[in-house]
């Protein structure tokens, strides 16, 4: 699950979180928030063009703003494989890792196609392309442990029943 | 170390921290609301834990949507009694006010100690002196359960204040002044530090507008100090109160900020005074000032959201929100009001809005296309009667 491969969308600098998931699609329940995946951003009908494992690619500070968990959910949920930028808001970082979506750090909007299909390892943080291969940071291994864990709740329970002895 | 990891050391129990070390701190008080809360329960159940970590360190509030805009918010609202009910916690549920100033008000923290909350504008606690960490809900649901949060020690900016602010100027136009300096992603996963001579003429109040935007610099910390300098901080930055006027973040960055003298000609159709930015009593009392002698614009609609009960409250006895009815403003319920696009005031391609709000994204307060300026209270106010975006003190100083 270190692996992953995808058709990239590129996007700019600063997508907030507006964009990602508008703040009348918020309330929405959790089930129905893929169908409102980047609805305020430059590509309004992304869900229904996303495929499962696609990638996002974009530039700096990626998902600024609202601290809406349903942003990265709505991406996750609508198939997107996992983030990469060169930067991101640190909430919507932390958000993304939480709830088991990988982001990584790279500069690489620029080296690919919409629509090119990558390889990614994010381990080594390795972007296989069909001509070569560009380089990200790999992920830390805490948080490559969270992603694993399938985020942070699980990371919790695991850490909760370790040290209470208490089975839920 | 400075006051943030002075503040952080001691909620993590430990006597020193470094810049980049990984703490795991005590939680003071987790806050969310009725977008965030209901994933948090949603995560909190599945991790299996059969009680918060305390339940009067869990505060609730409801003041996104109220009254619920839809039956879906509604149903957020219900998925929030439901769990105060079953877990003992505290929740608001009857318009008090926005989550952030309703804190302040009542379960005020002391400076240093540990705020975490499931919004983005959890930073305005820095206003006085609280280390308050805006997360997901997630992150919130652990909290909850387990009464920490994993934290890695930031590097800290210092901004050092010094000299006095000019009149019709205010905790606003500094805070914009800032992000025209660091730009949308300058303080990314830093602490900003407010220190100095000049924040002794700072009320809590314009301190509270000042860390409230902290985060759109995308800091992870923004909180006031002492007037002395800090130890331990990566910069210090100084600012010169004396200097700013006041000032727009324009279409549509907060980043994008102008001195409104240099806007020219721009015609408003709607201004937006309150939220957990700008809608707290001193916040009013500017607004007041202008509409007592003036009448809100034909061609504007001017909408006040109090921040808090307290506040509304507050306006009542004074007398405040007859006089800015009675000049062609409409005083809604206390609550987060139109900021982020849900209801109550949301506007098309054709509307020009000015806001004392904290975000001009496109998009977030209705129609992608919907033009935004973020301004102070008293800049708002003047733009409400001239019918154009207006530098404050104008009106005034032909009435003087």
């Amino acid at each position: 699950m270190d692996k992953l491969q995808g058709r990239v969308w590129i996007f700019d600098d600063n997508v907030d979180t507006d964009q990602i998931l508008p703040g009348y699609a918020m309330a929405e329940d959790a089930s129905k928030l893929a169908a409102f995946a980047m609805a305020g951003s430059k590509v309004a009908d992304f869900a229904k063009q996303v495929q499962a494992g696609d990638i996002i690619v974009a530039g700096k500070n990626f998902g600024c703003g609202s601290s809406r968990e349903q942003a990265p959910v709505a991406l996750k949920s609508a198939g997107v494989g996992m983030i990469i930028a060169n930067s991101f808001a640190r909430i919507f970082r932390r958000n993304s890792i939480n709830i088991g979506l990988p982001v990584m750090l790279a500069d690489v909007g620029a080296k690919l196609q919409n629509g090119e299909v990558v390889s990614v390892d994010l381990e080594t943080g390795e972007i296989h392309t069909a001509t070569g291969v560009l380089n990200g940071q790999p992920l830390s291994e805490n948080v490559l442990a969270t992603i694993r864990a399938g985020g942070l709740i699980n990371r919790v329970r695991q850490e909760l029943n370790i040290s209470s002895g208490r089975k839920s | 170390m400075n006051f943030v990891e002075r503040s952080l050391a001691e909620a993590a129990g430990l006597l020193t921290v470094t810049v980049g070390q990984d703490v795991r701190c005590r939680v003071d008080l987790a806050l969310s609301h009725d977008v965030t809360a209901p994933i948090a329960i949603q995560q909190f159940e599945q991790i299996g834990v059969d009680r918060v970590f305390d339940p009067a360190k869990v505060v609730l509030v409801i003041d996104h949507i109220f009254p619920a805009a839809t039956v879906q918010a509604r149903t957020s609202h219900w998925i929030m009694k439901d769990f105060a009910a079953k877990y003992g916690v505290t929740l608001y549920s009857k318009s008090e006010g926005v989550c952030h100033q309703l804190i302040s008000e009542r379960h005020r923290l002391q400076p240093g100690q540990i705020l975490v909350g499931a919004d983005s504008h959890t930073c305005t606690a820095g206003g006085y002196g609280v280390i308050a960490i805006p997360v997901g809900s997630t992150e919130l649901a652990a909290a909850m359960a387990t009464g920490t949060i994993d934290l890695e020690v930031p590097e800290t900016i210092e901004v050092f204040m010094t000299g006095e602010l000019r009149p019709y100027v205010s905790g606003k136009d500094i805070v914009l002044s800032l992000m025209r300096q660091f730009g949308v992603d300058g303080l990314t996963d830093k602490a900003v530090l407010f220190t100095g001579p000049g924040i002794a003429q700072l009320p809590v109040e314009e301190r509270m507008t000042v860390c409230n935007m902290g985060i759109e610099m995308g800091a992870m910390i923004a909180c006031f100090g002492g007037e002395a300098k800090e130890e331990g901080v990566a910069a210090s930055i100084p600012l010169d109160l004396t200097q700013i006027e006041p000032m727009a973040a324009c279409p549509f960055s907060p980043a994008n900020v102008r001195p409104v003298a240099e806007l020219g000609d721009i015609a408003v159709t709607q201004v937006v005074v309150g939220s957990c930015t700008n809608g707290r009593l001193n916040d009013m009392e500017k607004v007041v000032n202008v509409l007592r002698s003036h009448k809100v614009h034909p061609d504007v609609n001017c909408l006040i959201i109090p921040a808090s009960k307290q506040v509304l409250d507050a306006m009542e006895e004074r007398g405040w929100t007859k006089i800015l009815r009675d000049a062609g403003a409409v005083v809604a319920n206390p609550g987060c009001g139109p900021c982020f696009g849900a209801h109550q005031g949301l506007g098309t391609e054709r509307d020009t809005i000015v806001t004392t709000t904290n975000r001009n994204f496109p998009g977030r307060m209705g129609h992608r296309a919907a033009k935004l300026y973020l301004a102070s209270p008293a800049t708002a106010a003047e733009s409400a009667v001239v019918g154009k975006i207006t530098t404050p003190g104008t009106l005034q100083r032909e009435v003087g």
